[in-house]
């Protein structure tokens, strides 16, 4: 035995072993013997491997290729053959290269069964032409007589692997071993589902743009790699199917097209709900494990392959067949292949760097035209300087700085402590104010996130909503990068794509009525998002119709929200379609104006204590704004004082506040109090008889009200004195929850403050 | 049936045998699990929290978190006594409806950490159909004096969370 061979046997054992893991619907390990069995290919296997193994590998790849293309049957039965094969060619590698007819025949025979059709004059290549008038009488011998033969000696290279292989494939969530890998990956698939979603987005303007094709592609591979690394199939094969799909289009071999486009995105969302499936047996047992029917997506790729490429030839040659299937050629993949070339094969290396790295794919000799790519890695990610914390540690740290300010200010005002007139000891209170200010800023603004990623999910709603309209709309975005509350994120996005729908769907027209009023065909919807004095704006402009002022006032009327003899102004009735259960669209669609209203917009957004307006001109477009605290963690309230007690009235929902004059204070049954404010009744709310507190005032023209706004109800609210305007932190009360207090806070004096919930405030008293 | 009651009471003592923090209210002396004690405070301003029963007076500002504090004379509906410098807050921590939660219970002063064994704790006493035995967890005799060892979670659940639950 020379010594070359040994890696040679090695390498044919490692297969073996592959085979014997290898399960229908698994494709992942196929890539992997792909891999193994690349180094046996003329030109690449060392030069004394003989020249028939590697025929019989050529040919093997060739087998492998089409399982992997779906042209050979994914059955066990075909896989025990491919095992045989295997067995062969170890065979014919203990017999030094000489294995003579009956083994070649044998090895024909099998990949005959499995529809590889191959004729053992090829093995023997050129110089074996002699032997290839004997290779018939093969043939007839019995498979099963090889096959139990060959059990032994596969099981014989199994010796070096621990054993539990086999068994681990049986149960159905197999892929549960190892969760720690797994949550990465979906947090990781979900990362990467997102951006291939935008980058298809992007490539839908360029087309051509070869890198935007590769950000799409590289995701898909790495989900592909570690979803095969981790035992999910599906999404394995599924990423694959589609990763191959980009290739031709890398490749050139096929133009990228809206219907790539198309699948693309599907498969992305396919696998967007699959990772959510696995994140949810994750959290609540196998028991909730379901596989997804990737059937239908397969197909759709396959003949979107073959619709440009033609069908691989069903010939059995197999040269030809070879050079009709996708390449993928991967800088990382080349590097390591050349890692592990360039010094002696040592499997069990190779096996660990296997399962460290993504898995192989179909790979071809050589790159057809490796120039005309881009290098891969251009656009890698970097590595993000970040790290994850935990959310309560988080709060403890703001918790912990909120009362470190509120120390240092009792400090400072201490009797004794201000009496002091040394120049030093003031320089070092004011460099002390401003690192515990600068400590303040930098802990609120670790809760920040830029809303990118709830604009971006924006751009495949309407493009979706476009589509399915007829409607050409164009979405421009400003300010992504605007930081935003993180506990906001979620709660923001419904009420936006509530908006964007109502916008392409009843602002947006379609082409032709466009046209007709000399608008140009595409509409435009702009997102804008920036800070506005301690706020944070949402904008939401198009160009479409607008809204139409008389048909709002007439169902105004309709519904007796307004009387005929009422005079808004157009701002006041545009503002009226977030009144409940308003809806102006005539035609009721799929996409919007199922009888849910703005006001469901209107809600959420005065439950992240925002607000909401629109503006709009007839025939021109409408604009709709919403302001937000730029986090929900701080509240900008109004202090007001009650007697001995001090409440924070949340300054968004205040309107004006005044020492009312008699002549405007009546009331109805001697009980119901009312103010008319600017020609509105409004009724009044006793702060200190709501709370039950003993209160400096019990006559309103003595006190001061502060009118407030929520929910379309306006009150005024009686109140002593207002103390002043502060940015405070909310608190919860330690588990009491009171109508009408949202919650406490920490005041200037270390006290704790309560601020109002007007929605519990208002809902007591009888309307 | 006198053994079995007997072997009943050490049962039941040996699972409530441990640490104690006693404090007074009015002349009675109390105990609760040391375990659930997460510190003592001098009295401070509280804030009054309205639509909450009286004995709840309202919420503190426990080094930037907020809890409720409530009156364990009023809960117990025992006369008022203002507030001195012997008053103390024990800030307690029990489960809550989702996490633990912390709360300060008004007390007239505390007293000591007793280490009571099992021979040590009787039952509660009947008290006919008063609920308010439903709070007590056992009742120690250490050195001729009776410490009535109070079940916090219970005292402080009612207190808060069930009573809230009902408005």
């Amino acid at each position: 035995m020379a010594a070359g061979h040994k890696p040679l046997s090695e390498l044919l054992d490692e297969m073996a072993l592959k085979i014997l893991m290898i399960e229908p619907g698994d494709l992942s390990i196929v890539g992997e013997l792909l891999d193994l069995i690349e180094k046996l290919l003329p030109g690449r296997a060392a030069a004394d491997i003989p020249m028939v193994v590697q025929q019989m590998a050529v040919a093997f790849k060739g087998a492998l290729e089409k399982f992997i293309m779906g042209e050979l049957a994914d059955s066990a039965e075909n896989y025990d053959l491919l095992g045989q094969c295997i067995t062969e060619m170890q065979e014919s590698v203990r017999k030094e290269g000489q294995p003579g007819e009956k083994i070649l025949g044998q090895f024909c025979d099998n990949m005959k069964k499995i529809g590889f059709f191959l004729e053992p004059s090829t093995l023997l290549g050129p110089q074996g032409a002699t032997a290839a008038g004997m290779g018939e009488p093969a043939h007839d011998t019995p498979v099963e007589k090889e096959c139990a033969a060959a059990s032994p000696r596969v099981d014989a290279g199994q010796i070096h692997a621990p054993a539990s292989g086999l068994p681990s494939q049986e149960a159905i969530p197999d892929f549960l071993q190892d969760t720690d890998l797994l949550a990465g990956f979906i947090e990781e698939a979900f990362e990467h589902l997102e951006s291939i979603e935008v980058n298809v987005l992007e490539l839908e303007q360029s087309p051509d743009d070869m890198e935007i094709i590769n950000n799409i592609f590289r995701p898909f591979h790495t989900i592909k790699g570690v979803s095969g690394f981790l035992n999910l199939k599906t999404i394995n094969r599924l990423a694959h199917a589609t990763e191959n799909l980009l290739d031709d289009v890398r490749n050139g071999k096929r133009a990228m097209d809206s219907a790539v486009i198309d699948i693309v995105l599907t498969v992305g969302d396919a696998l967007k709900s699959m990772v959510e499936d696995i994140k949810n047996v994750l959290q609540h047992g196998p028991a909730n494990y379901k596989d997804t029917d990737i059937s239908g997506f397969l197909a759709s790729i396959t003949q979107l392959q073959e619709g440009d490429n033609g069908a691989p030839p069903a010939e059995p040659v197999v040269a030809p067949a070879l050079e009709s299937l996708p390449e993928v050629v991967e800088s990382e993949e080349a590097e390591s292949q050349a890692g592990e070339e360039a010094e002696p094969v040592a499997p069990a290396r190779a096996a660990i760097a296997k399962a460290a790295r993504p898995v192989a794919s179909p790979r071809a000799e050589a790159p057809a035209s490796p120039a005309s790519r881009p290098a891969a890695d251009s656009g890698q990610k970097k590595i993000g300087a970040s790290i994850k914390v935990d959310v309560e540690k988080l709060d403890a740290l703001v918790n912990a700085v909120g009362e470190l300010v509120i120390m240092q200010s009792l400090v400072r005002q201490n009797r004794l402590v201000s009496r002091i007139a040394d120049p030093k000891l003031t320089k070092d209170f004011s460099q002390l104010t401003r690192i515990t200010s600068e400590l303040q800023r930098t802990a609120m603004s670790m809760r920040m996130v830029p809303i990118k990623q709830t604009f971006d999910k924006m751009i495949r709603l309407v493009r979706d909503l476009s589509k399915k309209s007829g409607k050409k709309v164009d979405l421009i975005m400003e300010g992504a990068d605007t930081e935003i509350d993180r506990n906001m994120v979620d709660s923001i996005y419904d009420p936006l794509v509530h908006m964007m729908r109502n916008s392409v769907d009843h602002g947006i027209s379609p082409p032709a009525d466009r046209e007709k009023v000399g608008k140009p065909e595409t509409g435009t919807v702009f997102l804008r998002a920036y800070q506005k004095g301690g706020s944070m704006m949402i904008e939401i402009e198009d160009d479409g119709e607008g809204l139409n002022t008389q048909k709002i006032r007439k169902k105004a009327i309709e519904r007796g929200l307004i009387s005929e003899s009422e005079n808004l102004s157009d701002f006041e009735l545009n503002n009226l379609i977030f009144l409940p259960g308003f809806s102006t669209a005539d035609k009721i669609t799929d996409v919007s104006g199922r009888g849910v209203g703005m006001d469901v917009v209107k809600k959420a957004v005065e439950k992240l204590r925002g607000k909401v307006e629109v503006q709009s001109q007839s025939g021109k477009g409408s604009l709709f704004m919403i302001r937000l605290p730029l986090t929900l963690a701080i509240i900008d309230g109004i202090i007001v004082r009650v007697g001995s007690e001090r409440y924070i009235i949340p300054t968004i929902a205040i309107q004006e506040s005044m020492h009312p004059e008699r002549q405007n204070y009546s009331t109805v049954h001697g009980r119901g109090e009312n103010l008319m404010v600017r020609g509105e009744l409004v009724p009044i709310i006793r702060l200190y008889e709501k709370f039950g507190v003993e209160s400096t005032y019990t006559d309103p023209c003595d006190a001061i009200v502060v009118v407030v706004e929520n929910e379309g109800r306006r009150r005024a609210l009686m109140v002593d004195e207002l103390l002043g305007k502060e940015e405070v932190v909310i608190k919860n009360l330690g588990g009491l929850d009171v109508p009408g207090v949202a919650g406490g806070t920490i005041l200037g004096d270390g006290r704790v403050g309560l601020i109002l919930d007007l929605a519990g405030v208002m809902a007591n008293t009888a309307d | 049936m006198e053994a079995a009651s007997v072997a009943q009471n050490l049962g039941q003592g040996a699972e409530l045998a441990g640490k104690y923090l006693t404090f007074s209210l009015g002349n009675e002396d109390y105990g609760v699990g040391i375990l659930s004690v997460r510190e003592i405070i001098g009295v401070m301003e509280i804030t009054a929290v309205p639509h909450t029963p009286s004995y709840i007076k309202g919420v503190i500002n426990l080094r930037g978190k907020v809890i409720p504090v409530l009156d364990l004379r009023l809960k117990f509906n025992m006369n008022h006594k203002e507030y001195d410098e012997r008053t103390c807050i024990i800030v307690v921590e029990v489960q809550g409806q989702t996490a633990p939660v912390q709360v300060g219970m008004v007390v007239d002063s505390v007293a000591e950490v007793l280490n009571i064994a099992a021979g040590e704790i009787e039952p509660p006493p009947s008290l006919g159909s008063s609920s308010e035995t439903e709070n007590i967890l056992g009742m120690a005799k250490v050195k001729g004096e009776v410490k009535i060892l109070l079940d916090v979670d219970r005292v402080v659940g009612e207190g808060l969370l069930q009573q809230f639950a009902a408005q």
